[in-house]
């Protein structure tokens, strides 16, 4: 792109701080940007302003008492990690959950995963300047906190999933509400069609901006919708299934390029694919318990160490617990996807202009405190 | 002719855009005039704890056993007791939680042995300082009931 623009006659670099704490780093990251003039030369994220410690916090406190930190890692998909924490304690203990347990969990994670694409269309592109799709998107995502309020008791930190089920049941209404949510969603997809996807100045502003492709992807570990607008069809739930996700039919949705255009359509169709996997286990939902009762309050896994990828809103993410034998975990260690999404900003950003940062930034979708947990 | 085509059709997907958003003037608003109007709260809403009052007995059923204070993983909750002769059993006299502190998990409500925790749906809390947010709820619920 730097060829279409007359070079400089003398060149004067400069640097530029993006943040922290400015609007469209969506928390506090700061960018150090070496630009000549409207060009990046270099760009390098600097994180770690945010830390808190959880994975220390694990070391301090029992695998119960560690339930709730998981969902404050990523305040987008709390639930998503929540439930990734259960099944890596469940698998290192060797706890079975009752069979709606595990459905009531991929339907509420599967919720929790569109409300965080929606909370993602909304902030990309009013990063990109547009107000009214993100009230549109809140509007939406509204129901979903509705519903999951209904079952968990919260709107942002579920901390709902227990060893060996689930803390409520479900009830007709809830399954009610889910299907005419679903109903409402399908029912915006033209909405948002008409309103962005075939908007011109969208179009503009992000086709062909921040080209992450296969090979860049592999290098820095790009995982989730990033890679999978790049073509890569790797989903942990279809890799690896866990739970119950090799139950349901659902397809993986790919891009071509892994422009900033690709990752807004992947994300949209994973929302749809999500309503999919949702419609499939509300019809499959079984009876019986939710919960297994015999799980002590300190739970004390057998010594060994377990490591446990699931697929987060932005990712592969994965727990990693060591235990020594007793109610508290040795190590905890969290794999975060926003980690390799975000380094390989340095590259793309290169020769790129600085409001194309701002799109590439946003349509990355990082957290930034899951970063720095 | 690619420029001219380029303008009428993203003249044209601006007004499709517009349309989206014309319509909405016509749609019931969904936000909520809050002091006036209410949402009705979720039942499982997980406001801060409070006893639960038995009807049987007339009072709170905590036999300060402790549990609920092991298992919080903010050390927020500090229960004392006493025992009213040798053989009975204890009764709480003090229940101590520092609100502002607490992490809204569930897991005291959950672990009490005789299920006399409860979430409350409150939520306009407001306070002066951050001693307003610690309450003892055996005194609480003393002062509700006179
Ligand atoms: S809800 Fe959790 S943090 Fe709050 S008092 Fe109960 S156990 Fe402690
Ligand atoms: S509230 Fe329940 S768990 Fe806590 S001390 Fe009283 S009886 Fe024990």
């Amino acid at each position: 792109m730097a060829e279409h623009f007359p070079q400089p006659v003398q060149q004067q670099l400069y640097s530029l701080n993006l943040g922290p704490q400015h609007p469209s780093t969506h928390g506090v990251l700061r960018v150090l940007l070496t630009l000549d003039g409207e060009y990046i030369l270099k760009a390098d994220p600097i994180i770690g302003y945010g830390h808190r410690g959880h994975e220390k916090m694990g070391e301090n406190r029992t695998y119960l008492q560690f339930m709730p930190n998981s969902s404050r890692m990523d305040y987008l998909s709390g639930l998503l990690y929540n439930h990734g924490f259960c099944l890596a304690v469940e698998k290192l203990a060797g706890i079975d959950p009752p069979e709606r347990a595990k459905y009531i969990r991929v339907i509420c994670a599967e919720l929790n995963r569109i409300s965080s694409h929606l909370l993602w269309f909304g902030t990309f592109l009013m990063d990109l300047g547009a107000f009214t799709p993100f009230l549109y998107c809140f509007d939406d995502r509204e129901n979903i906190l509705d519903i999951l309020d209904r079952v968990s008791g919260s709107r942002l930190t579920y901390s709902y999933c227990r060893f060996g089920g689930v803390a409520r049941d479900v009830d007709e209404v809830f399954i009610d509400q889910t299907r005419a949510f679903i109903k409402r969603l399908r029912s915006r997809w033209p909405d948002y069609h008409n309103l962005v996807t075939k908007n011109i100045i969208f179009i503009h502003r992000v086709r062909d901006v921040g080209i992450i492709d296969k090979d860049l992807a592999r290098r820095f570990g790009v995982t989730g919708p990033n890679l999978r607008a790049a073509g890569v069809p790797f989903d942990m739930r279809k890799v690896e299934p866990y739970e119950v996700y090799d139950r349901f039919d659902f397809e993986i949705p790919t891009g071509t390029k892994g422009d900033a255009l690709d990752r807004y359509r992947v994300r949209l169709e994973e929302m749809e694919q999500s309503c999919r996997i949702i419609e499939q286990a509300l019809d499959q939902l079984p009876g019986g318990a939710y919960r297994q009762e015999r799980v002590r309050l300190k739970l004390t896994p057998p010594r060994g160490d377990v490591y446990f990828a699931f697929e987060s809103a932005r990712g592969q993410t994965a727990y990693y617990l060591v235990s020594d034998g007793s109610p508290y975990p040795y190590r905890v260690h969290v794999r975060v996807p926003s980690f390799g999404n975000l380094h390989c900003l340095t590259e793309v950003l290169r020769e790129t202009l600085v409001a194309d940062t701002i799109a590439i930034l946003g349509s990355i979708d990082i957290v930034v405190p899951e970063i720095d947990r | 002719m690619g420029y001219w085509k380029d303008i009428v059709l993203g003249g044209w997907s601006l007004i499709e855009g517009m349309k989206v958003t014309g319509r909405a003037l016509f749609k019931p608003v969904v936000t909520v005039q809050y002091p006036r109007k209410r949402l009705e709260m979720s039942p499982a809403y997980r406001g801060h704890i409070e006893f639960k009052i038995f009807p049987e007995t007339g009072t709170h059923g905590c036999i300060a056993c402790g549990t609920c204070q092991r298992v919080c993983p903010s050390n927020v909750i500090k229960v004392q007791g006493v025992k009213a002769h040798a053989r009975s059993g204890k009764i709480a006299t003090h229940y101590v939680i520092d609100f502002t502190r607490c992490s809204l998990c569930g897991l005291c409500v959950e672990s009490c042995p005789t299920q006399t925790l409860k979430f409350s749906t409150e939520f306009e809390l407001a306070g002066d300082s951050r001693w307003d947010g610690v309450v003892d709820l055996v005194l609480r619920m003393e002062e509700s009931r006179s």
